[in-house]
């Protein structure tokens, strides 16, 4: 079973940001990342944490060190590549970034394997961390890669043009 | 929190109008009134009901007319949207885009540098799971427009029902045509919905249909009781 973890504090925001998930992820449930039950996190097979909407940064004081403690598949978009850099030793720096961007792939990875167009809605960007940066755009690490860990980030958002990533990461 | 609601008096934005009351206040609607029938942007026939339909939900309108010009109109836009702001207090903005986004960039930039919510209750919806929403709530909505040639003129100022949906889903199978009409294939016009307090009954329509697309202009319209 795939775990959704929503970072959106508006239950309004889960329309645009969990609910396309769903569809893509197949079974799954869905928390909160604000109230989330550790029983949870152990049943899960593999964890998504979601992306919410550009005004909302309440998942930045939120606790996500457990993420330290699992051994999971986890792909966190958006917000969440921002929560998950933050817990392993990277840095966000404010950069804003809308729209439709061409998207290169630089390293070889199980989600992705051509270049490919993304949509960006973000305004902070990731610096350093244990990450390998896998694809790029831009300016921007587009999607990251743990160095050790199946731990990967998408700063975009691949539910909507690329929702390949999404499968590739549930099924592979 | 108080938002308003870019409002282009079709099935989509009335839907997520719904959606968000559920969860907000909605204390305004937003509507860009676009000279320009191909416009990027905003939906254009029947667009001047907007005041009428926000009249029946007893909500103030706040209807900007543009020539649409490409990326001009996203500037009047901005400037409704600030407008909307300092009058009502609004802290975000609640679109019907589902699948746009060149649409939904625009409008999320436009939030961002206003330091508004933005929120997009219908995004990413499958078209057809969207139509039978649409029923399901019971919108009343009409076809306003036409602008593909898999759709004739018998398609004009019919209501969104089950059986035009099994419709469009069929032609959608051969024809690659989006059967809500995200692709700008379908116009609607919302005369009744939950939200209104009265509904708008059409008394004089026109059907004007050339060259693979048409449109049933409303030429006269009156707000009755339920």
């Amino acid at each position: 079973m795939i775990l959704i973890i929503s970072t959106c504090k508006e239950k309004l925001s889960e329309l645009e940001f969990i609910e396309p998930l769903k569809k893509i992820a197949g079974i799954c449930r869905v928390v909160s990342s604000a109230d989330i039950d550790k029983k949870e996190i152990i049943k899960a097979e593999k964890i998504i944490i979601s992306g919410t909407a550009l005004k909302d940064f309440d998942y930045l004081n939120q606790d996500f060190e457990w993420l330290k403690k699992i051994d999971k598949p986890i792909l966190g978009i958006c917000a969440g590549m921002q929560v998950i850099c933050k817990t392993f030793g990277g840095e966000l720096k404010d950069a804003k970034n809308i729209g439709v961007k061409k998207t290169t792939v630089v390293k070889q990875n199980k989600l992705v394997s051509e270049d490919f167009n993304a949509y960006f809605l973000h305004t902070k960007k990731i610096v350093g961390g244990d990450f390998d940066v896998i694809a790029e755009s831009g300016e921007f690490a587009a999607i990251i890669k743990h160095e050790s860990k199946e731990i990967y980030g998408c700063i975009f958002h691949p539910e909507v043009l690329n929702p390949e990533i999404i499968a590739n990461f549930v099924q592979k | 929190m108080k938002l308003g609601v870019l409002y282009s008096g079709g099935k989509d934005s009335t839907l997520a109008l719904m959606k968000a009351k559920k969860y907000h206040e909605i204390t305004c609607l937003i509507s860009i009134i676009s000279e320009n029938k191909e416009s990027f942007m905003f939906h254009t026939p029947n667009i001047e009901i907007t005041k009428m339909q926000a009249e029946a939900m007893q909500l103030p309108v706040i209807a900007i007319a543009t020539k649409g010009e490409k990326e001009k109109e996203l500037g009047e836009l901005k400037e409704a949207v600030l407008f909307a702001k300092k009058k009502y207090k609004i802290e975000g903005i609640v679109t019907g885009a589902v699948a746009s986004t060149y649409q939904a960039s625009r409008i999320q930039q436009i939030c961002k540098n206003l330091d508004l919510w933005c929120f997009n209750p219908l995004w990413l919806k499958d078209q057809i799971e969207l139509l039978n929403e649409i029923v399901d709530n019971k919108i009343c909505a009409i076809i306003g427009g036409v602008f593909a040639d898999a759709l004739d003129k018998t398609f004009l100022g019919k209501k969104i029902d089950k059986k035009i949906i099994a419709k469009l889903s069929k032609i959608a199978a051969t024809h690659h045509i989006n059967p809500a009409g995200e692709g700008g294939e379908i116009e609607t016009t919302v005369i009744d919905a939950p939200i209104f307090k009265k509904k708008i009954k059409i008394v004089k329509s026109e059907i004007n249909y050339s060259n693979n697309s048409g449109i049933f202009l409303i030429k006269e319209s009156k707000l009755v009781s339920k």
